[in-house]
């Protein structure tokens, strides 16, 4: 009897063969299939959501899995008794059924959405664009369920080629080549030092799995036992082991920033906006930049054991949140806005998980991705509209012109900006709440998090709202916005799933009320607490380095920065309705003066990044070239040349007349002889 | 009855220097032939008598293959002069020098 972890490696193969199929039809060149492809698409990605649901309802058995599907190397490790193996496996446990389930369901809908973007609009090539997310979800998925750091790295990679591949979709135009060129060089840079991250894992430990057995434990565990002196690690540099761990960890650390696109390394996501909409609804809002994030949750075990690990990973996560909030803030296209909405998201993920939030990050790794998928393929429906113009400038009115569209994307807008009761608010909550508390407790580095993520709040509030006026109120300012073109059923219909989704998602973990009445309603959070036993929620907090203080009493510091956050949203909400909600808005972000074109140009990020690769890195590259075409070359050269030059000397010896040879080898005899006769004593 | 073993070995070794000698002096290729013949029959002789002296006649049966092995390289080397002398008008080995650097 099969049970049904068996089809877990299906979730991720079903994708895959619509991947092939859509690449077959490409390479035949002829429109063998009927939408061009991605009816294939929608049934794999609906298989795998059923088959995801199916996992996560067994997941809530109680049932867990964890199987090497295939291993591809062993070799024998000198010193150790164990051979090293790398393994391809899956793990189904309750974070990674949980992802599962957003994975195939924003798939899911963004193939269907697909159908009314691409499709209706009449765009080419799309064989190789629905091939593209096939592949994508595929990886993906690959990536959830991956049950060790290497083969999480390989699925991470994989996502970063997909994400290349279909930024550069129009190809022919100058700017999504050059953008798909930027993601890809910049998450690689991130993803070098995770390389070395994944080997330094398996120098120290000697395996990379996650959960491992009781006998063979993953290296989360193997770090804990060795920090209480019952595991022998590796370690290397002279550092001590909490030193290393600190260094491994930051290395992996540096995938986690660039995919997830975390200061300094985000720069390539507004660009990433030149792929089409739902690619960037997909990819780059829901599910591949979540991929860093899901990677600490992950291996959070590992950063728990390791304080200074967590308190970067907070500041940069908080530092992040209110950085691309104030760039979002004067942007004039949609989506520009939305990616730098996506940045600060992901930034305050990372806060929570620096904060020792295991389950406030997931949390708002959920509803971001459900309400963040809504608004970019809310953005769509409008930029399909607007005839695929995307400056909000051009737009207004559109209110009273797609109801579906203004209702679901508002509906998205309050949970990003964390009104209440949004799915947002419950999860951004959340984070704060864990952030102070443990922030109070003796932890200054996260207090100035927590007051990062604060402020981020109302600058939330402002850009999400002055996007909602400009785009849908007052007046129609261009002929376009005045006549937009009417969309479908399959543009409406995710629109509306994710509505309903982005409003109410926030009952699966409604902490505050639990605080309040007692009442057991943080059901995401006895769901992270299930599985292996050294993966779970209490687990972590036990291991983590930080404990609670409150002001005033537990009730009291709930309500307390619920109010607090709350208050600021609406504040941000009502500066934009002030200066927005109206019939004719002005640009009033030109009174900010030097500070707005310092905020338009995302601080100059772009100018000194290119500024150091030509000022610094390609002087080095310079210098290395010459090491190498002098001294390297130079050696082999002179090697050749001796060789050369010896040769052509000692070849004289080659008269061509045997008599010479003859000669010469009665000669080499006669030596020999001779030789053997004096050093073997019996001549002379 | 027979002559001391030290006997077989002198003219063994003098037929090989004789060989030698021939060989490095000479420039026609059928002496050459003909030196490299002596070589082998110098060691083909050495062969006979320490089998006889040792009584055993392994060395006389090799020497069988040797003088079937010397019939074997005169036919090749016959032909290579034959050759020699249709591409040089010449059987002087000094000449055919064309195949060096």
């Amino acid at each position: 009897m099969a049970g049904i972890f068996d089809f877990a490696p299906a979730i991720v193969l079903l994708p895959f063969l619509s991947f092939l199929i859509a690449v077959g039809t490409a390479l035949s060149g002829r429109d063998l299939l009927p939408k061009g492809g991605a009816i294939p698409g929608i049934a794999a990605t609906a298989g795998s959501l059923v088959l995801s649901i199916a996992m996560a309802a067994t997941v809530a058995g109680g049932e867990v899995y964890d199987a090497t599907i295939y291993t591809w190397a062993v070799g024998a490790v000198p010193g150790a008794e164990a051979p090293l193996e790398l393994t391809f496996g899956v793990l189904v446990d309750p974070l990674s059924s949980m992802m599962l389930v957003i994975v195939t369901l924003v798939a899911l809908l963004v193939h269907v959405f697909s159908l009314g973007y691409m499709n209706d609009d009449g765009q080419t090539g799309l064989p190789r664009y629905y091939a593209g997310l096939g592949l994508f979800t595929a990886s993906m998925l690959g990536f959830v369920v991956a049950d060790n750091l290497l083969m999480a790295f390989m699925f991470f990679e994989l996502v970063g080629l997909c994400s290349y591949l279909l930024i550069g979709f129009h190809f022919r135009e100058p700017g999504p080549p050059s953008a798909a060129k930027k993601a890809f060089l910049v998450t690689r840079f991130g993803d070098y030092f995770f390389l070395i991250g994944v080997v330094a894992v398996f120098a120290t430990f000697g395996t990379a799995q996650f959960a491992g057995t009781e006998a063979a434990p993953g290296f989360p565990a193997l770090a804990e036992q060795a920090l209480n002196g019952e595991f022998a690690a590796n370690t290397f540099l002279g550092l001590g082991t909490q030193a290393w761990f600190t260094v491994v960890g930051l290395l992996v650390l540096g995938g986690v920033v660039g995919k997830s696109a975390q200061f300094p390394l985000h720069t390539w996501l507004p660009d990433a906006m030149e792929g089409p909409t739902p690619v960037s609804a997909l990819i780059h809002a829901a599910t591949m930049v979540a991929a860093g994030v899901y990677l600490v949750a992950r291996m959070y075990g590992f950063y728990a054991v390791s304080p200074t690990a967590l308190g970067v990973i907070a500041l940069v996560g908080g530092f992040t949140a209110l950085f691309a909030g104030t760039m979002g803030l004067v942007k004039r296209e949609l989506k520009q806005v939305l990616a730098y909405s996506t940045i600060s998201q992901y930034g305050y993920m990372m806060l929570a998980l620096g904060a020792g939030g295991y389950v406030a990050a997931t949390f708002h790794l959920l509803t971001h991705a459900f309400f963040k998928a809504l608004l970019f393929l809310g953005a769509g429906s409008v930029i399909l509209a607007m005839h695929h113009n995307e400056n909000m400038w051009d737009m207004g009115g559109l209110k009273d012109k797609m109801p579906v569209t203004y209702y679901s994307f508002l509906a998205g807008s309050l949970a990003l900006a964390g009104i209440f009761p949004f799915a947002g608010f419950w999860s951004k909550d959340e984070i704060l709440f864990e952030t102070l508390i443990h922030g109070l407790d003796g932890a200054p580095l996260l207090l100035l998090g927590y007051v990062f993520g604060l402020l981020a709040v109302p600058v939330t509030a402002f850009y999400t709202f002055r996007m909602v006026f400009l785009t849908f109120h007052g007046e129609a300012r261009t002929a376009e916005a005045e006549d937009p073109v009417p969309v479908r059923w399959n543009v409406k219909g995710p629109l509306a799933v994710l509505g309903v989704l982005a409003a109410g998602a926030g009952v699966v973990n409604l902490a505050p009320v639990k605080y309040l009445t007692g009442l057991e309603v943080d059901f995401l959070h006895s769901w992270l607490d299930g599985g292996f036993t050294n993966l779970t929620v209490h687990h972590y907090a036990e291991i983590d380095p930080y404990s609670s203080a409150y002001i005033g009493g537990e009730v009291t510091t709930v309500l307390l920065g619920a109010a607090v956050s709350l208050g600021l949203a609406l504040l941000g909400l009502a500066l934009a309705y002030r200066l927005y909600a109206v019939p004719e808005p002005v640009e009033h972000t030109d009174k900010l003066g030097a500070a707005k074109d310092l905020l338009y140009d995302n601080y100059y990020q772009d100018e000194y990044q290119v500024y150091l690769a030509n000022r610094v890195v390609l002087p080095l590259a310079r210098a290395a070239d010459t090491f190498d075409q002098s001294v390297v070359d130079g050696t082999v050269n002179a090697v050749s040349s001796v060789s050369l030059f010896s040769g052509r000397r000692v070849r004289r010896i080659q008269t061509g007349v045997v008599s010479n040879y003859a000669a010469l080898v009665t000669l080499g005899l006669t030596v020999l002889l001779v030789l053997f006769g004096v050093l073997g004593g019996w001549l002379l | 009855m027979f002559a001391p073993p030290e006997a077989y070995l002198v003219l063994s070794a003098a037929v090989f220097c004789i060989g030698v000698f021939g060989l490095l002096t000479r420039k026609n290729a059928l002496l050459f032939l003909m030196s490299v013949e002596l070589m082998l029959n110098a060691a083909n002789i050495n062969l006979v008598a320490f089998s006889f002296y040792w009584g055993n006649v392994t060395g006389q049966t090799f020497s069988l293959f040797t003088m079937a092995l010397a019939a074997a390289e005169v036919a090749i080397g016959i032909g290579i002069i034959l050759v020699l002398y249709r591409n040089f008008k010449d059987i002087d080995v000094t000449e055919a020098t064309t195949m060096r650097w």
